[in-house]
């Protein structure tokens, strides 16, 4: 599934209310200010056009908020801002590592055949890797199991996709005017 | 692609999208005349029994995976009685892993359809092939008497008396309610993947989970990087936040069906660029430059400089200092 053309024009408003919210508070000032400003209103509108569906845009909304809560609030028109905002999230998912590898080192010793040292390895390759994948996502420490991270990873890769594209649009169509 | 450690006929059938869940697809064979139900008929001419593919199974389009029973009515097949059955046991013949063999204890499990009242049977089989093939063979009979007594539910279509999902279990695998459950939770994971390996670019070779999650990680984190950049470039670019909106929206981005000609393309070529080894600098020029400038159909001034089918200059000597500031 490709973002399509109605997505990305409906980040693009969102990200301009926000932009809009954002400028009293920022104009001129350093370059810093502005991309961070300019980013977060990115992130905030690509979040809320899942109007709170998916983990990721619930967490990225609370990453967001911790950082500029009143924007954030203004950028989500106050209806959803509340819920999105306080909504406590599920617990996160700790594995209390030193135990979990002692355990696995006694079952191995008991069994060692050579097919099952490959299959714990793959295993352990796998895992490692999902955890990567939970630390890349926003939110993904709180996702219980597998077949929901990835779900949630599909739609967080679609919406990056459009928040790439129209971001990249803007960017070639300002500096094509100011070429001229 | 999930691999667990099924043998080659298996991949096969998991490439055909046949999961657990769909295997319920009834495959209708009918009994040649002088079939002989016994053991000894099934084990002296298996290759001979109805050499049919297991064709027609249904596939899941979306994500939500339907459970599905297939099912199809044996005509009443003159072996079988109306009421009462064995089971079954049949030794396999031929498979790759000879450790699998001969050790077939299936659950059998029957759907019926409203109007039914047959008993039905399943015979599936493969056909071998030269190697790598397995011959499968399930032959089932009911354990209860009465089919309608022990309806079970399908999620569809059917009506339902309970809610029991009936799974076949594959052969030579274990029929305990917790393996399967997660063999269908991995078929999730592994068509799940499968949806992923479209949207990642470059992934169509690569199989096994682990090499796929890593092009996955790498393709999240080189977008979320592109957003930052573009951000970063967007904030050096325009001293005031308001994105020249009032040329650009209307015209440029949204409403010009040409601008869903190269935005689709937009992310991938960076992507891949970047993948190379590319310092960012570099991929950005490389793209802008194959970035075809369209004509757009209703063009303001500022905006005439598409029409011209210039690419656009790529760096202020502004940006480039803010990237080795970066240190990018």
């Amino acid at each position: 599934m490709q973002p399509t053309s109605s997505m990305k024009e409906e980040f693009l408003k969102k990200w301009q209310t926000g932009l809009q919210i954002f400028r009293p508070s920022i104009d001129n000032t350093n370059v810093t200010e502005r991309k961070k400003a300019i980013k977060l209103s990115a992130d905030v509108a690509m979040a809320s056009l899942r109007k709170g569906t998916t983990c990721w845009s619930r967490a990225l909304i609370q990453k967001t908020a911790a950082e500029d809560n009143f924007l954030v609030r203004q950028m989500l028109s106050g209806i959803k801002a509340e819920t999105l905002i306080n909504k406590k999230l599920p617990k996160k998912t700790v594995c209390h590592r030193k135990i979990v590898r002692r355990s696995k080192k006694i079952l191995l010793r008991r069994s060692r055949s050579a097919s099952e040292e490959a299959a714990a390895k793959a295993k352990k390759l796998v895992k490692r890797r999902t955890q990567g994948l939970r630390s890349v996502v926003p939110g993904g420490e709180f996702m219980s199991n597998d077949v929901l991270l990835i779900q949630e990873t599909l739609d967080y890769i679609v919406s990056l996709q459009t928040q790439v594209n129209v971001m990249r649009s803007i960017v070639d169509a300002a500096e094509a005017g100011i070429e001229r | 692609m999930m691999m667990n450690g099924a043998t080659e006929a298996e991949l096969l059938l998991n490439c055909t999208d046949m999961s657990v869940l769909e295997r319920q697809k009834a495959h209708l064979k009918y009994h040649h005349p002088g079939f002989d139900p016994t053991l000894a008929g099934f084990l002296s001419g298996p290759s001979t029994i109805n050499g049919g593919e297991i064709d027609g199974f249904l596939g899941t389009a979306g994500l939500d995976l339907p459970v599905i029973y297939g099912e199809t009515t044996v005509e009443g097949s003159c072996q079988f009685g109306s009421g009462n059955f064995k089971k079954r046991k049949f030794d396999c013949v031929v498979k790759t892993t000879s450790e699998e063999c001969n050790e077939v204890k299936k659950m059998m499990m029957m759907m019926n359809r409203e109007d039914e009242e047959e008993e039905k049977s399943k015979i599936t089989e493969q056909n071998n092939e030269s190697s790598k093939s397995i011959t499968k063979m399930k032959n089932k009979a009911k354990k209860e008497q009465n089919n309608c007594s022990n309806d079970s539910s399908k999620v569809t279509k059917e009506s339902q008396k309970t809610d029991y999902i009936h799974v076949r279990a594959r052969r030579g695998q274990a029929t305990d309610s917790h393996s399967i459950a997660e063999r269908a939770r991995r078929e999730k994971i592994s068509e799940r993947m499968k949806y992923l390996q479209d949207l990642v670019p470059g992934c169509d070779k690569i199989t096994g989970k682990a090499g796929m999650l890593d092009e996955i990680i790498n393709y999240v984190q080189s977008l979320q990087r592109q957003v930052e950049f573009l951000s970063m470039k967007l904030a050096a670019v325009n001293p005031r936040l308001d994105l020249d909106i009032d040329d650009i929206i209307a015209k440029e981005v949204v409403s010009a069906p040409m601008t869903n000609l190269p935005l689709p393309t937009t992310v991938m070529p960076s992507y891949e660029m970047v993948n190379a080894g590319y310092p960012y600098e570099m991929v950005n020029s490389g793209y802008l430059h194959c970035n075809p400038m369209q004509q757009v159909a209703t063009s303001s001034d500022q905006l005439s400089c598409f029409n011209n089918g210039e690419a656009p200059l790529m760096w202020d000597s502004d940006v480039q200092n803010l990237y080795s500031n970066l240190g990018v």
